[in-house]
């Protein structure tokens, strides 16, 4: 690994830590923090085993599916948030000038500003992801995929964050936008996709992809497909090279402010 | 040599412009009219190297624009610029391992940290190694004063006391040139004297280039030999510092005078 690398990687691991250390100043709220998240999702148990006391089978999906549908969905998006939290106010940093202080360090703007917020809550989702898993269906090799799954899932929703928040470069207000989007794939990621036909399919699959960040996977832990798991990692490559050509098309444009704000 | 390098530069925005009221607004969704604004309307200039300049003008003259492009946040529309022989757009990272910026306006530092876990973060950031920064800390700890308050978090620290971790973060990694955007905005007159000898101290025996911009007359009139004034994006003066200063004329209202001329008024007028 060059020297360069390293030294990105050290900035951006020191980021995170520094996030974190920020959010345990405050032993209580932090630790409660992940605690009401992790019981916050597991009231869902409660209504999806309900459901399934009424019918075997949901969108061709039985109650374990369904679980680590929801244990991929949690990690993924708690991993996300716990290492990329700031793509998902970008828009925020673009349009009130905030990029300069990123702008000016000799470290690569994008990872920089991408690992500089941690939110506490996504520790609880990253881990009641794993605890789904253990308690539900574990098996090493099936870890060892939803580890892997959770990492290709968070980068999938990462670089749609950063989609998204790169319109901020050519349209303002877009804040609502990216809201409006990324609830949609928390929504859309807890469902079984069988229950979702023809257009809705399509978007879930092309559109807001949550079928390469959760659906294939669970397909894939369920019963292996080389070809689908080549599929997903291809996907996860190509969204990011998009999003990342994307982002530095717009910071081209990018007009910098001269607003008051303090960096907290 | 030259520490710095500008020709020909250039820098438009596109202003959305909006009709009054509702009505106005409404219009706006379907006819969106924008305008173009000329921050910065093609302007040369060179700044040897351990120079102190200072870069001048009324707000919106194209000031903050300018350091903006020196330091690779934003792109020039069209022109050239140089700093120590590096072109910001095209090696910016490199660039930004020489240059420190301080922006008196915005907050570099992390409120949440200490100055001294900042100062660490710092020297990550521009790969220093950890014994070095150490040293550093040490060395900008005494000359800046910050023993008292370097491991207090920086949201509790008075904005004089923050100013001067923002300049002593920003000096971290040695930098050759070091641009200070209104660096004594809301400071005290003592904690401005403080800051001004410790930038004239960096000058005098680091060699640093100081390019600055601020409003404060005494600012300008205590640190340069230089001063150069813009304004609408243009420059209306280069010159001394000896012959801006005339008579008994109080250095403001000559500065307020050239400012109101719009470039009309020139030292020689």
């Amino acid at each position: 690994m060059s020297t360069a690398v390293k030294n990105q990687l050290r900035v951006c691991l020191l980021s995170v830590k520094y996030n974190i250390m920020k959010e345990m100043v405050n032993k209580v709220t932090f630790l409660t923090n992940i605690l009401f998240m992790m019981l916050n999702n597991a009231a869902f148990i409660i209504q999806w085993s309900i459901l399934f006391s009424l019918r075997e089978d949901i969108g061709g999906y039985s109650m374990r599916e369904v679980m680590l549908l929801w244990g991929l969905t949690a990690s993924s998006f708690g991993l996300s948030r716990i290492l990329f939290a700031r793509v998902f106010t970008l828009h925020e940093l673009i349009v009130s000038g905030k990029l300069d202080a990123y702008l000016v360090q000799p470290k690569n703007v994008l990872l920089s500003v991408m690992t500089s917020v941690t939110v506490t809550s996504a520790i609880g989702d990253f881990l009641y992801g794993i605890v789904l898993l253990c308690v539900f269906s574990f098996s090493i090799g099936r870890l060892f995929l939803f580890l892997l799954f959770t990492v290709t899932g968070a980068l999938i929703i990462t670089a749609f964050g950063l989609l998204v928040g790169s319109m901020s470069f050519w349209f303002v207000r877009t804040e609502m936008f990216g809201v409006h989007m990324f609830n949609c794939m928390i929504s859309f990621a807890t469902y079984p996709d069988g229950i979702f036909r023809g257009k809705a399919r399509f978007l879930l699959y092309y559109i807001i992809p949550v079928g390469m960040a959760v659906y294939h996977p669970v397909h894939i832990m369920a019963a292996f497909d080389i070809g689908a798991f080549l599929w997903v990692l291809g996907y996860t490559v190509c969204i990011w090279a998009v999003a990342v050509c994307v982002f530095y098309r717009g910071l081209k444009r990018y007009s910098s402010s001269n607003l008051m704000e303090a960096r907290i | 040599m030259q520490a710095i390098k500008v020709e020909d530069l250039s820098k438009s925005f596109r202003i959305r412009q909006k009709e009054k009221g509702m009505r106005g607004s409404i219009k706006a969704i379907f006819s969106p009219r924008t305008e173009e604004i000329k921050a910065v309307n093609g302007i040369s200039f060179e700044v040897e190297e351990g120079e102190m300049l200072a870069f001048i003008g009324p707000n919106g003259a194209g000031k903050s624009t300018t350091i903006k492009m020196l330091t690779g946040i934003l792109y020039p529309d069209g022109g050239k610029v140089e700093v120590l022989g590096l072109d910001p757009t095209k090696r910016r990272k490199q660039l930004a391992y020489q240059i420190g910026t301080v922006f008196g306006q915005k907050e570099q530092l992390w409120t949440h940290l200490t100055p001294y876990d900042n100062f660490r973060f710092f020297g990550a950031i521009y790969d220093v190694p950890d014994k070095e920064t150490e040293e550093r800390i040490g060395e900008l700890g005494e000359l800046f004063e910050l023993s008292a308050f370097i491991n207090t978090p920086v949201r509790n620290l008075s904005l004089g006391q923050r100013i001067r971790c923002e300049i002593a973060a920003s000096l971290i990694h040695r930098p050759k040139v070091l641009f200070l955007d209104e660096p004594t905005i809301g400071l005290d007159p003592v904690v401005k004297e403080t800051v001004r000898s410790l930038i004239r101290q960096m000058n005098r025996e680091l060699h640093t280039t100081i390019f600055l911009t601020s409003h404060d007359v005494g600012d300008i009139e205590k640190l340069c030999k230089r001063v150069i004034i813009v304004n609408d994006g243009q420059i209306v003066l280069d010159d001394s510092m000896e012959h801006l200063k005339y008579g008994d004329m109080p250095l403001e209202d000559i500065i307020v005078e050239i400012y109101r001329s719009e470039g009309k008024v020139t030292l020689e007028s």
